[in-house]
C-alpha cells in the first residue's frame, strides 16, 4: 500500500499530466480537422507538380533542399536561374546544362525556364561550340550542322519533359516548331509543329500562317490553299492580332498562283 | 456587505523548488482579518512573505492549504476584484502611454462605464497630484510620480479595498508624506486600505491596526497603539526645569515608588525635521514673491 | 460576454499600440519593403513578361520570410514585456480572467500582423502593376489578351499569410506559456515553425511505411503539428496560373487556420492558468 503512495502534486508529475494533455489534444484536433484539411490539402496538391528529391539534392546540398522542402521552391529556383544568367554569361556549357536540368525540376510549373532554357540549348550553346573548335570560319559545314543537330536535339528532349507538366501549352510546339525551322532549316517538320501549336487553345494567330506559309515554301500550294480558306472562316472579326485580311491577301495570292477559276474562288 | 474586507484563515502557500518537488513555504498557517474602514499594514523584513500573501489575496497565486475571502468571496474568482484596487511595488507601466491615457486603459479594463471614465480619470488624477504631468508619457515619469500615476489606475474604478504593496518605497519623504495624506483621505472616505511595507517608521503614523510577519508566519498582530504602548511606563516631556527642580522631580518619583528609567532629550524624527525645514523655505520663498 | 470581448478589445488595442512602437517591427517593415521594392532588380535581367513572375516570387517570399519571424519575435516580447515588467501583475489584479489577458495579446499581434501583411501586399501588388505597365508598352505581343497579373490573388496571398501567422503567434503564445525565457520561447517556436512547415513529408512518409515505432513518430507528427504547406500557395495565385484557386479551398485554408490559432490560445491557457506570477 505505502508504495503506492504517490504525491499528486509534485512538479514533475503534474507537468507530465499536461504534456500527455497537450498531445492527446492536438492529436484529437488533427483528427477533427482532416475533413477540413484533407480536401484542401488535396486540392493544393493537385496543382503542384511533385519534386523529385533525389534530383536536386546532390546538386543544391542537402541545407537547401529543406528551404525547397519549407515552401522556398519557386524562389530558389528564381535564384537558380539568375545562376545559370551568370554561367550563360561566362559561356560554361556544362554548368548551363546542369542549371536547366535543376531549375526546370525546382520550378516544372514556369513554362517561362523550359522555353528558355531550350533555346540556349539551341542557339546559343551551338556557336559557343563552334567558337570553342576554331569558328563558323574554320569549321566545315558538316560539322555546323552536326553541332546545330545535337544541340537542337538536347533542346528537343528538354521540350518533351516540358510537355509532361504542360500537355496543353502551345509555347512549347512552337519553341520546336522554331528550332526545326531557324536552326535546322527543316521546312516539313516545322510546318508540323506549327499546326500542332495552332489548334492547341490559345495558340498565337502567327502559328497558322507560319504553317501556311511553311507548306508554300515546300511547294504544297493546293494544300496552303485550302488550310488558309479554312483559318478565314475560324478566324474572329475585328481582332487585329487575327489579321484576317493578311490571310485574304495570301488567300488571293494562291488563288493566283494555283490559278483558281473565279467562279471557284474563294 | 461582510464586515470584514479580507478574512484569511490558515492560509499556506509552499513554492516547489526544481522537479525534486522540495517546496520552499513562504506562508506559514496565517490567520487575519482586516475589517472594513481600516488602515491594516502588513508589515515584515524582505522575505516575510508579505508580498506572497498580497498575491494569493489578488488570486494571483493559489494557497496551498487554507482560505482567504475578499467581502466574503472567495480570492480565487474574478469577481471578488471588481472591489479591489492594487498598486505594485516599484510599478512599472506602459511607456508610451501618457498618465491620462494609462489610466483610462485601466478604468477600461474594470468596466467602469464609458460615461463616466471622464470624469473618473480626471477626479483620481487630481486626487493624486498629477494634473499637470497627465499628458505626459509615462517613460518620461519619476519614481514618485509612477507611485501617483499607480495610485490613481488603483482608484479609478472607485474600489472598496485599495492593497498598496511598499507605496512609498524609493519615494522621498515629502512624496511619502502626500502619499500618506492621500491614504488618510482615502480612509475618511469609507475606503479600506491594506499597506504593505517594510518601511516600519513611516507605517507607525498612518496605520490603525498592523500584522508582523517574520518567514512567513505571523508574530505580532493588533491596533498600533496597543502594539506600541509600554502599559507599565509613562513618559512626562517637561520644559524650563532647572537641575535642582529636576533631581526634586527625580526623588518624588521614588518616593512614590516609582522607577526612573531614563532621562534624555526628546528628539523629532529626521522625516519630521526635513518636512519642517522644507516647508519654512516654501512659506518664506511664497512671502518673497507676494512682497514683490 | 460582451464585457468579456471589451476588456480582450481594450487588451488587444494596447498590445497593437504597443507593438506599432518597437522598433523591432519598424525595422523588419522597412526591411521586407525594402527587399520587396528591391526586386524592380530584376528588369536588369531582360526576362521579358516573366520578370513578373520574379518579382512576385521574391514578395511572396518576403511576406512568408519576415512574417514568420515577427510573428514569433513580437508574440514572444509582447508576452514577456508583460511578465518580466510586471505588468501583467497590475493587469491582472483587475477584474479579468487569464484568459482575456492572453486572448488579447493575441488579438494586439494578430491585428499588428494584419498591418504588416496588408502593408506587404500593396507595396507589392503596385510594384507588380507598374512593371507590368511598362512592359505591356514595351512587348505588347506577350500581352495580347491584356494584363498577365491577378491582382486581387495578391491580397489573398496576404490574406492567407495573415492565417497563418494566427497560427504562429498563438503557437508562440502557448510555448511562451510555460517557457521561462524570451530566448527558449522563440527557439522552439522556431523549431514549430519548421516543422509544420515540414510536416507534410511526414504526413506522407507514413503511409508507405511498415508499422512500427518508425511509423508511429511521423505519424504523431502528422498529428501533433499544422500543415503550414496548405497555406504555401504563392505558387498558384497571381501569375503566371490560368486558372484561380477555387473558393472553397481558400474557405477550407481559412477555417484550418482560425481553428488551430483558437486551438493554441486554449492551449496556452491550459498552462497559463496555473503559472505563478
Amino acid at each position: 500500500m505505502s508504495t503506492l503512495n504517490l504525491d499528486l502534486k509534485h512538479p514533475l508529475l503534474l507537468r507530465s499530466l499536461k504534456f500527455v494533455a497537450v498531445v492527446v489534444l492536438l492529436g484529437a484536433l488533427a483528427q477533427v480537422m482532416r475533413p477540413v484539411e484533407q480536401p484542401a490539402w488535396e486540392a493544393v496538391q493537385a496543382r503542384r507538380s511533385e519534386l523529385p528529391l533525389s534530383q536536386i539534392e546532390g546538386a543544391l546540398g542537402q541545407g537547401v533542399v529543406f528551404g525547397v522542402l519549407g515552401g522556398f521552391r519557386t524562389i530558389l529556383a528564381d535564384f537558380t536561374w539568375i545562376r545559370l544568367y551568370v554561367a550563360w554569361e561566362k559561356r560554361e556549357a556544362a554548368e548551363l546544362d546542369a542549371l536547366i536540368r535543376l531549375v526546370t525540376t525546382l520550378d516544372p510549373d514556369s513554362v517561362y525556364f523550359w522555353v528558355n532554357g531550350a533555346r540556349m540549348l539551341a542557339y546559343d550553346v551551338p556557336h559557343w561550340r563552334m567558337d570553342d573548335a576554331g569558328g563558323v570560319q574554320i569549321l566545315p559545314d558538316a560539322r555546323q550542322r552536326a553541332i546545330a543537330e545535337e544541340q537542337a536535339q538536347q533542346a528537343f528532349v528538354l521540350l518533351a519533359q516540358a510537355r509532361e507538366f504542360h500537355p496543353n501549352e502551345p509555347k512549347l510546339d512552337l519553341e520546336v516548331a522554331q528550332i526545326y525551322l531557324n536552326r535546322l532549316q527543316d521546312y516539313a517538320n516545322a510546318a508540323k509543329w506549327f499546326r500542332q501549336a495552332s489548334e492547341m487553345p490559345g495558340a498565337p494567330y502567327y502559328a497558322a500562317r507560319t504553317y501556311a506559309k511553311l507548306l508554300r515554301v515546300q511547294g504544297l500550294d493546293q494544300q496552303a490553299y485550302d488550310f488558309l480558306k479554312q483559318l478565314h472562316q475560324e478566324l474572329p472579326d475585328g481582332d487585329p492580332y487575327a489579321q484576317k485580311n493578311i490571310v485574304l491577301e495570301r488567300i488571293r495570292g494562291l488563288e493566283a498562283s494555283l490559278a483558281i477559276p473565279e467562279a471557284l474562288r474563294y | 456587505m461582510p464586515s470584514h474586507a479580507i478574512s484569511i484563515q490558515n492560509l499556506t502557500k509552499d513554492f516547489s523548488v526544481g522537479l525534486r518537488g522540495l517546496k520552499l513555504r513562504a506562508v506559514d498557517g496565517l490567520n487575519l482579518e482586516v475589517e472594513a474602514g481600516q488602515i491594516y499594514g502588513l508589515l515584515g523584513p524582505n522575505g516575510s512573505g508579505k508580498s506572497t500573501t498580497i498575491k494569493i489575496i489578488l488570486g494571483l497565486l493559489r494557497p496551498s492549504a487554507g482560505h482567504c475571502q475578499l467581502f466574503g468571496q472567495p480570492c480565487a474568482e474574478v469577481a471578488a476584484r471588481r472591489s479591489l484596487g492594487f498598486l505594485p511595488e516599484a510599478p512599472y507601466f506602459y511607456r508610451d502611454l501618457s498618465g491620462r491615457e494609462l489610466v483610462r486603459f485601466y478604468a477600461r479594463v474594470c468596466g467602469v462605464p464609458r460615461q463616466q471614465i471622464r470624469k473618473q480619470v480626471d477626479s483620481v488624477i487630481e486626487l493624486v497630484g498629477m494634473s499637470e504631468a497627465a499628458s505626459r508619457k509615462v517613460g518620461t515619469y519619476s519614481k514618485g510620480m509612477l507611485q501617483r500615476i499607480g495610485l490613481a489606475q488603483a482608484l479609478v474604478h472607485d474600489p472598496e479595498l485599495v492593497i498598496l504593496d511598499e507605496p512609498t518605497a524609493g519615494v522621498d519623504p515629502l512624496g511619502a508624506a502626500d502619499i500618506a495624506d492621500i491614504i488618510r483621505e482615502l480612509k475618511r472616505s469609507g475606503k479600506t486600505i491594506l499597506l504593505s511595507s517594510h518601511l516600519l517608521a513611516q507605517m507607525e503614523g498612518l496605520c490603525d491596526r498592523v500584522a508582523i510577519l517574520h518567514r512567513g508566519q505571523l508574530i505580532r498582530e493588533g491596533r498600533v497603539d496597543d502594539l506600541l504602548t509600554q502599559a507599565d511606563a509613562q513618559s512626562f516631556v517637561v520644559e524650563g526645569l532647572d537641575p535642582a527642580a529636576q533631581f526634586k522631580v527625580e526623588r518624588a518619583i521614588a518616593e512614590a515608588g516609582g522607577e526612573l528609567c531614563r532621562v534624555e532629550k526628546t528628539q523629532r524624527s529626521l522625516d519630521a525635521l526635513f518636512l519642517e525645514a522644507v516647508n519654512e523655505r516654501a512659506q518664506a520663498a511664497a512671502q518673497e514673491v507676494s512682497h514683490d | 460576454m460582451i464585457d468579456s470581448f471589451q476588456r480582450m478589445r481594450w487588451i488587444a488595442a494596447n498590445t497593437f499600440l504597443e507593438a506599432v512602437r518597437q522598433k523591432f517591427f519598424n525595422a523588419v517593415l522597412l526591411l521586407s519593403v525594402a527587399l520587396v521594392v528591391g526586386s524592380v532588380f530584376f528588369q536588369q535581367f531582360d526576362f521579358g513578361s516573366s520578370e513578373l513572375k520574379f518579382i512576385s516570387d521574391f514578395g511572396f517570399g518576403a511576406v512568408f520570410l519576415f512574417g514568420s519571424i515577427l510573428s514569433i519575435v513580437l508574440s514572444t516580447q509582447l508576452f514577456f514585456n508583460e511578465l518580466d515588467n510586471r505588468t501583467a501583475l497590475t493587469l491582472l489584479a483587475k477584474p479579468i480572467h487569464k484568459l482575456e489577458f492572453l486572448a488579447g495579446k493575441f488579438f494586439g499581434a494578430y491585428a499588428l500582423m494584419f498591418c504588416f501583411t496588408f502593408s506587404l501586399s500593396l507595396v507589392l501588388a503596385g510594384l507588380l502593376f507598374w512593371r507590368e505597365t511598362v512592359l505591356m508598352g514595351q512587348l505588347a505581343e506577350g500581352f495580347d489578351r491584356g494584363r498577365l497579373i491577378r491582382y486581387g490573388d495578391v491580397f489573398v496571398f496576404g490574406f492567407i499569410q495573415w492565417i497563418k501567422f494566427g497560427v504562429i503567434a498563438a503557437m508562440t503564445l502557448f510555448v511562451g506559456s510555460f517557457a521561462q525565457t524570451n530566448l527558449f520561447t522563440i527557439v522552439v517556436s522556431f523549431f514549430g515553425l519548421v516543422i509544420c512547415q515540414l510536416q507534410y513529408i511526414a504526413r506522407d512518409a507514413y503511409l508507405g511505411m511498415a508499422a512500427g515505432a518508425g511509423r508511429w513518430l511521423v505519424q504523431g507528427l502528422s498529428w501533433l503539428f499544422p500543415n503550414f504547406q496548405l497555406f504555401n500557395i504563392g505558387d498558384q495565385l497571381v501569375y503566371p496560373v490560368e486558372e484561380p484557386l477555387a473558393l472553397v479551398t481558400l474557405g477550407l485554408i481559412t477555417a484550418y487556420g482560425l481553428v488551430y490559432s483558437v486551438a493554441f490560445v486554449l492551449l496556452a491557457q491550459l498552462n497559463f492558468r496555473s503559472r505563478e506570477l
